[in-house]
């Protein structure tokens, strides 16, 4: 997922740092230019941010269509649930061996500015493939535009990343990640709520629901995706300027990754990649599936259940930040972890086993869902050397899409076959076994004295032990 | 998980111990036909249980109904008058004796086929839902002798029938079809949607298939009236569950109560299927319109009920009708299948799968185990670690 991306990158202490080395910055030419085309000053740096923040829409926007029209897919393709839901699949399959190989990619074969606007390309002609696929009632060639898409987006978000390390490192860094987040947020959910409303305004005009109808809805939702192009084509036109009157060098990930060191990984590491996965699986492709399940459990009409679907991503936009503040001041990362997948396990057995207003399960389950991203990413340079970090977070990601994209396909034929209950179940099976890892790697922990769990004083303390 | 264990042990406790309840039933299937006329219907399902019988009589003289009978006593008996039942006055054509031994009746019609035109309705859930066609009267149809479709083996039977007068063809190589199964204990049948039945219930499939319909975009409905007890009509409960394990998305049970529990009922899950292997995407919504009480005359007669209950009742009404303007619909593959229980006694409840159950043991015990092992190990292993720790 391609959230991830920015939340590792966000909420580890070490990770920004890896990337954009030596950006000099000279003092700026006093009085030369307007503050806006300013590079060096405040104003232009904000110019860039917004640019920035747009840049990662237009896929956060898409990344979701299939959930948010899921009925209407489902429907005018005439597919079932488990086909419904290869589109989410598609999308993982690349990722599962591109998130090795993003980093790479930008800083050793296309740059910066061109890797954006390549992946930018990838994401839109993605998504105008997916629309085709609509319009032509081929359900096959939305499959393939879903992996172009795929091979686009998470891939962009690495780019996306990189650009805010270059223009923001010893700035304001922290701040801009925390936006660009919160701006995927808010995509995921302007998509959720706004398709639905989309599609039946493309009907009316159209006179007709069906294939073409929905495939007319998606070109429009890509509108986003050239929206996102248009900031990848002035970033790197400001960038270069940047570079040109600063002296500032191209962005790089710094990210190295050998595949070989897959085999120093420690046990811990593995736990940390069983949680990650177990849980994963239990969100994503429960929200691809969630709107159906409020519409005919809960009774909830299409506007509330877009509405609740979205939930998880408009919590998570502001108590990121803050639960990565909370954990960053305590400590304990173990501790936070487990309380994260008990309360998603908790959310899941509500929603599974009581009519109760499910408001109070997906509220619960976005709490989880942000407490998770900020307390697991960064135990991962706990228990790797920093030499490695490139390769554990890439294979993380890599077992991660993997993961989703063969539990999205799963999920689909249990929906199909056994309905919501046991789809249900089985999620709650996922999180439990993320639950028995959380629970083993804290008795590993503590029988090998590792450092994973210890509070914020603690690794104060160590920190200036080793200074000495 | 608590309420899981809660459920079953709710349904254990009360399912064998309801009023007529019982495990198993023999069950036997007659046709009963007019010496005369071998084309008139009925077809006699009882149930024998240790205490109790159960009569259920279909029967496609008129509109196609069926009559429901319990008794006290495991030997009850049917007699049919046919003399009597075919004239135009059949009161007292069917008697179930002895007289005293029965302890609830009541039946149910099938009297009409609703066509809607639903292309210009936008609103899914608009009543009616569209154009309304002249809609088929159940008691002009013709039906096939149900003796060739009996399977004593599966215990059922099928009344297939299209209309008498058919002039735009429509019926041309389709057909409307009941069929019925009775059940001599609980089981679960394959298709959806697999409504959980005993020994104490009767199965109706009812089938459209192969008619042409009127519009692009048919809805079809059923009109079902049953006997008022008293001035009010039967109520329908709608029960939400949590369970979709045996109807996936279908989170909820309708029934029909004659009386306050334990009566007679009629069960369905609002679903009907637009083909026949009844998957997920050709699950149509089946929406049931409150029972309003309707005058006899303006129904067709069912020549059994009068037989049966005589001309001085009470019936009420109410409208089931398939699928919404959206889709899927009749018009996929021409296709239409809705079932529905009947019975008496309690209604079947469904439990919680026993795999559902399993898994949950098991998500649930084995964090609670390795926290428990954790636990004792730590404990045990802290004091040996104690020991290194002035090294440090």
């Amino acid at each position: 997922m391609e959230e991830e991306e920015e939340e590792v990158r966000a909420l580890l202490p070490g990770g920004p740092d890896k990337a954009g080395r030596g950006a000099p910055v000279t003092p700026p030419a006093p009085g030369a230019l307007p503050a806006l085309c300013d590079p060096s000053r405040l104003a232009h740096r904000l110019l860039v941010l917004l640019l920035m923040c747009f840049l990662g829409f237009g896929s956060y926007f898409c990344y979701d269509n299939p959930a948010a029209l899921q009925t209407q897919v489902k429907r005018d393709m005439q597919v079932n649930t488990t086909k419904f839901m290869l589109l989410y699949a598609w999308y993982s399959w690349p990722n599962v061996v591109l998130c090795f190989f993003g980093g790479f990619l930008v800083d050793r074969v296309f740059g910066i500015r061109w890797g954006t606007i390549i992946f930018s390309c990838f994401v839109c002609v993605g998504q105008v493939v997916f629309a085709l696929g609509g319009i032509f009632n081929a359900f096959w060639l939305m499959e393939f535009g879903r992996f172009v898409f795929g091979i686009g987006g998470e891939s962009l978000a690495v780019a996306q990343n990189t650009y805010a390390v270059s223009w923001f490192k010893g700035k304001e860094l922290n701040l801009v990640f925390g936006l660009q987040l919160s701006m995927a947020r808010i995509g995921s959910t302007v998509n959720m709520n706004l398709m639905g409303w989309l599609y039946s305004k493309v009907e009316a005009s159209l006179g007709s629901a069906g294939h073409t109808t929905l495939g007319v809805t998606l070109i429009i939702g890509g509108i986003t995706c050239i929206l996102s192009l248009v900031c990848a084509l002035a970033l790197a036109y400001l960038d270069q300027r940047a570079e040109r009157i600063l002296h500032k060098e191209q962005g790089k990930t710094g990210e190295v990754i050998k595949l070989t060191d897959v085999k120093d990984f420690s046990f811990p590491l593995w736990l940390i990649f069983i949680i990650c996965v177990g849980y994963y699986v239990a969100v994503f492709p429960f929200i691809g599936l969630g709107k159906v399940f409020f519409t005919e459990k809960f009774g909830f009409s299409s506007q509330a259940a877009s509405a609740i679907n979205s939930i998880v991503y408009v919590i998570s936009a502001p108590m990121s930040p803050i639960f990565g503040l909370l954990v960053d001041k305590t400590g304990k990362n173990i501790i936070w972890v487990l309380c994260a997948v008990v309360t998603a396990l908790a959310s899941h057995m509500m929603l599974a086993f009581t009519l109760w207003n499910p408001w109070i399960a997906m509220c619960l389950l976005g709490l989880s869902y942000s407490l998770l991203a900020c307390a697991l990413w960064p135990m991962v340079a706990f228990v790797v050397p920093e030499h490695q970090l490139g390769t554990a977070y890439g294979f993380m990601q890599s077992i991660q899409n993997l993961g989703l994209a063969v539990i999205s396909i799963i999920a689909g034929m249990i929906l199909d076959t056994w309905g919501y209950l046991f789809l249900e179940v089985f999620f709650i099976a996922c999180v439990s076994f993320s639950l028995l890892s959380v629970l083993l790697l804290y008795l590993v922990n503590r029988a090998q004295g590792g450092n994973l769990n210890y509070s914020a004083r603690q690794r104060e303390e160590i920190k200036l032990s080793h200074a000495e | 998980m608590r309420i899981a264990v809660l459920l079953l042990s709710l349904l254990l406790t009360a399912a064998p111990f309801g009023l007529l309840g019982e495990e198993t039933r023999q069950v036997s299937l007659k046709v009963i036909s007019d010496w005369l006329d071998t084309s008139q219907n009925l077809l006699h399902i009882w149930a024998v249980g240790a205490t109790s019988t159960l009569h259920y009589v279909w029967s496609s003289l008129g509109p196609p109904a069926v009559l429901l009978v319990a008794t006290n006593t495991p030997n009850s008996t049917l007699s049919v008058n046919w003399s009597l039942l075919i004239s135009s006055e059949p009161d007292g054509g069917l008697v179930v004796l002895p007289k005293e031994s029965i302890q609830f009746s009541s039946a149910i019609v099938f009297t009409r086929l609703f066509e809607f035109d639903s292309t210009d309705t936008a609103d899914a859930a608009a009543k009616p839902p569209g154009k309304s066609y002249p809609p088929y009267s159940l008691a002009n149809f013709s039906w096939a002798n149900i003796t060739d479709s009996l399977d004593p083996a599966t215990l059922s039977a099928t009344f297939r029938g299209h209309p008498i007068h058919d002039p735009t063809g429509a019926f041309a190589s389709g057909s409307l079809a009941f069929r019925v199964q009775a059940f001599s204990g609980s089981g679960r049948p394959a298709q959806p949607p697999r409504l959980l039945h005993t020994a104490d219930t009767c199965q109706l499939e009812v089938d459209l298939v192969g008619a042409s319909p009127r519009g692009n975009h048919s809805l079809f409905g059923l009109e079902v009236a049953t006997l008022g007890h008293g001035p009010d009509c039967p109520s329908v409960q709608e029960q939400h569950s949590i369970d979709d394990e045996y109807a996936p998305a279908v989170f909820q049970l309708d029934q029909l109560l004659w009386g306050s529990l334990p009566s007679g009922f009629m069960q369905w899950r609002p679903v009907a299927f637009s083909q026949k292997q009844g998957g997920r995407e050709s699950a149509m919504p089946c929406q049931a319109s409150p029972l309003y009480p309707t005058l006899a005359y303006l129904l067709p007669q069912s020549p059994i009920v009068r037989a049966f209950f005589g001309s001085q009742n009470n019936f009420c009404a109410f409208n089931l009708t398939f699928g919404t303007s959206t889709g899927p619909g009749y018009w996929d593959k021409h296709y239409l299948s809705w079932s529905m229980l009947l019975g008496v006694g309690t209604p079947p409840v469904d439990a919680l799968s026993s795999l559902v159950l399993g898994i949950m043991a098991v998500a649930l015990g084995a964090p609670a185990l390795v926290l428990l092992a954790g636990g004792v190990f730590l404990l045990l292993g802290h004091k040996r670690y104690s020991e290194y720790q002035p090294i440090n």
